[in-house]
């Protein structure tokens, strides 16, 4: 699996993917994906938050990812005319 | 200034496999050996939405890439920061899997340098309406680049020129020898025609994948991942 952009999240960070690809695969492909709630990699999904939001933070880009979301909806009402 | 550049393409999988190739294109360079420029790869957010069944998902990939090298060359050091400058970009990707209606649509865009280009790729795969369902997926990819470089910087520059104006009225910045209309056109079909170049290697980075996908399965290919990382490892 590729690494985390925060090293000290790779373990976290594999063996959530590691379930996702599992879960995609053989459940959401098959109709069985069920809901957020009931998903069984759900708790890997918050440990692995709990290591890279602080991760994102600290190298100022959650502020490029919310410059980005902004900037996407200025380009999409000038560009695409869509509101 | 933008430019737009659209292809298609027909993947002779079928559509759970190349959304699956999707997900899985970075995940190492030995299942994807077209993606040896891509350091990291991190999910932010994932959900299904409940009333249509959707997938959501948010990742950011970091590529060892910046700017393409061309681009890179035709700027100062002023705007590019040098060859010192960190080597690398953070992609932000979303995409959105519909498994019912049978289609996943995928964007990616650039989160540094947006000053100097601004790179949009979205994809469409979708299930194809003919006999053809069941064992292949078309693809429409549509890149815009988008470079804002004088409109940002103009205002900074016409400021100091201003003050300087009596000290050294012929010199010029960069953007007034070359015009910034001009240098946003140059960087914006340099970047294209690199991407076009690349689109390729993505598709058969994606082609590679889904055989390994067809032959050992999913478990196989996450079996041999696994097996890579411990190798890995034990050399580190």
């Amino acid at each position: 699996m590729s690494a985390s952009l925060a090293p000290e999240c790779n373990e976290v960070k594999e063996r959530y993917d590691t379930c996702f690809l599992k879960w995609y695969s053989e459940k959401y492909l098959r109709g069985q994906g069920g809901t957020n709630e009931n998903n069984e990699c759900a708790a890997m999904f918050k440990e692995y938050q709990k290591c890279l939001t602080v991760a994102l933070k600290d190298r100022g880009i959650d502020k490029l990812v919310e410059e980005a979301r902004e900037d996407n909806k200025d380009n999409d009402a000038l560009y695409l005319g869509r509101k | 200034m933008v430019l737009e550049h659209t292809t298609n393409h027909a993947y002779s999988h079928p559509f759970p496999t190349v959304t699956l190739a999707y997900f899985l294109r970075y995940c190492s360079p030995q299942l994807n050996p077209f993606a040896k420029h891509v350091l990291s790869t991190d999910t932010i957010s994932s959900h299904i939405d409940p009333e249509t069944g959707r997938l959501h998902t948010t990742r950011i990939h970091l590529k060892k890439s910046r700017l393409p090298p061309a681009v890179f060359k035709l700027l100062p050091t002023s705007i590019t920061g040098g060859n010192e400058a960190n080597k690398s970009s953070y992609i932000l990707e979303t995409s959105v899997v519909d498994m019912k209606e049978g289609w996943m649509s995928t964007e990616s865009r650039n989160l540094n340098f947006v000053g100097v280009l601004s790179v949009v790729e979205k994809q469409i795969y979708t299930m194809p309406k003919s006999q053809a369902k069941d064992s292949t997926t078309d693809v429409e990819t549509t890149v815009v680049f988008r470079s804002r470089l004088g409109d940002k910087l103009r205002g900074r520059l016409g400021q100091a020129a201003s003050s300087d104006d009596e000290a050294a009225p012929a010199k010029g910045g960069f953007f007034a020898r070359l015009g910034a209309r001009g240098i946003q056109r140059s960087i914006e079909s340099l970047a294209s025609t690199k991407t076009v170049d690349q689109l390729g290697k993505s598709r058969e980075g994606m082609g590679i994948i889904m055989e390994r996908l067809r032959q050992s399965g999913v478990m196989g290919v996450l079996e041999a991942l696994r097996r890579g990382r411990e190798r890995g490892l034990e050399t580190a």
